[in-house]
């Protein structure tokens, strides 16, 4: 292995985890309930959420209309089983699924 | 699981979109980073050590371009500032008098797909539990790291056989993503959701990835402080 990839390696991982696990031990439990702080830590987690997925889906959607089929089977799937049955795990696999049947369908 | 502990158990069982998601992409990683000149052994220890993929995936193109290590490292550094965010809005939802003993050790996994489905349980009414952050971490660390492995042992194209198969694959996290957002939607979240939509988009459009998940989360909590009450929680 190369000196220098190992380095890259262990500084950008070293960099990740103090981003992971340093603000874990921040001591939030006197924050104020309706601060500032609070509404903006309540905000960021459907916001982060929404972020992801949006940015997963966004390139996809620039393709043309017609190639969307999958697309639109399997976000209807994830709501449908989501719907029915508030599982998460089981709303995910059923997108997955019909994500890949209407590819298979489809082309 | 309403109000009880969330156990090892609901850990595993919350990882295996996560897994199921993980695997195809930590193999095509693999795949890009042995065709890119590195070693199996060399795009191993980046899933073994950083475990972010978008980071990762940049770090073939600064490795083969021959960036200086020391700008390489930083720039990918750099690509992962939003997990800053990740810890407190989950201790937060975790509440004051959650353990976090092992956090030196599951927050090493705190990749977006499994802060946002520690998030979701929190918000479904589990109470936090370190085993299941540590078996929900782990199996997506181990999914990943299996995921380079076979990628970088199998080359190219074993999945081109089955395009119906890599395609479901390769929606699994988009899938997971939009079955935590309803998960954990309420009416108050709306405002916030879409101005995280809208922004996403158009950093996405415009820039890259990254700068739309900045953008998107940025805008998404400007307006949920910028929203009467407080009563906005995930």
């Amino acid at each position: 292995m190369r000196p220098d990839v190992l380095q890259i390696a262990l500084i950008a991982g070293a960099c990740t985890w103090a981003f992971r696990f340093f603000p874990t031990r921040a001591d939030l439990g006197r924050l104020a309930p309706h601060g500032l702080l609070a509404k903006l830590l309540n905000a960021l987690g459907p916001a982060a959420i929404a972020a992801l997925f949006v940015a997963e889906v966004t390139p996809a959607l620039s393709r043309p209309l017609v190639t969307q089929g999958p697309l639109a089977a399997g976000t209807l799937a994830v709501v449908l089983v989501w719907a029915l049955s508030r599982s998460v795990v089981g709303a995910t696999l059923s997108g997955a699924l019909g994500y890949g049947l209407a590819l298979a369908l489809l082309g | 699981m309403s109000q009880d502990r969330l156990s090892g158990t609901d850990g595993f069982r919350a990882a295996v979109p996560i897994v199921l998601g993980y695997v195809p992409i930590a193999f095509s990683f693999g795949v890009a980073a042995t065709r890119s000149g590195l070693t199996l052994v060399e795009a191993v220890a980046l899933s073994v050590i950083v475990f972010a993929g978008a980071a990762q995936f940049l770090a073939i193109a600064l490795i083969a371009s021959g960036v200086p290590a020391l700008v390489a490292a930083f720039t990918l550094a750099a690509m992962n500032l939003r997990h800053l965010l990740y810890g407190p809005v989950l201790m937060r939802k975790a509440g004051a008098d959650a353990a976090r003993k092992s956090a030196w050790a599951w927050s090493f996994t705190l990749t977006d797909e499994v802060f946002g489905a520690a998030l979701g349980a929190l918000a479904r009414g589990g109470r936090f539990g370190e085993g299941f952050m540590t078996a929900l971490g782990f199996s997506a660390y181990a999914a990943w790291v299996f995921g380079t492995v076979a990628g970088g042992w199998a080359g190219a194209g074993a999945l081109d056989r089955w395009p119906a198969v890599a395609g479901a694959l390769g929606f699994m996290l988009p899938a997971l993503f939009l079955a935590l957002l309803l998960s954990m939607m309420n009416r108050r979240q709306i405002p916030v959701i879409l101005a995280a939509g809208v922004a996403t988009v158009l950093g996405v459009t415009f820039g890259s990835t990254t700068l739309g998940l900045f953008a998107g989360m940025a805008a998404g909590a400007l307006v949920g402080v910028l929203l009467p009450g407080a009563r906005n929680a995930a």
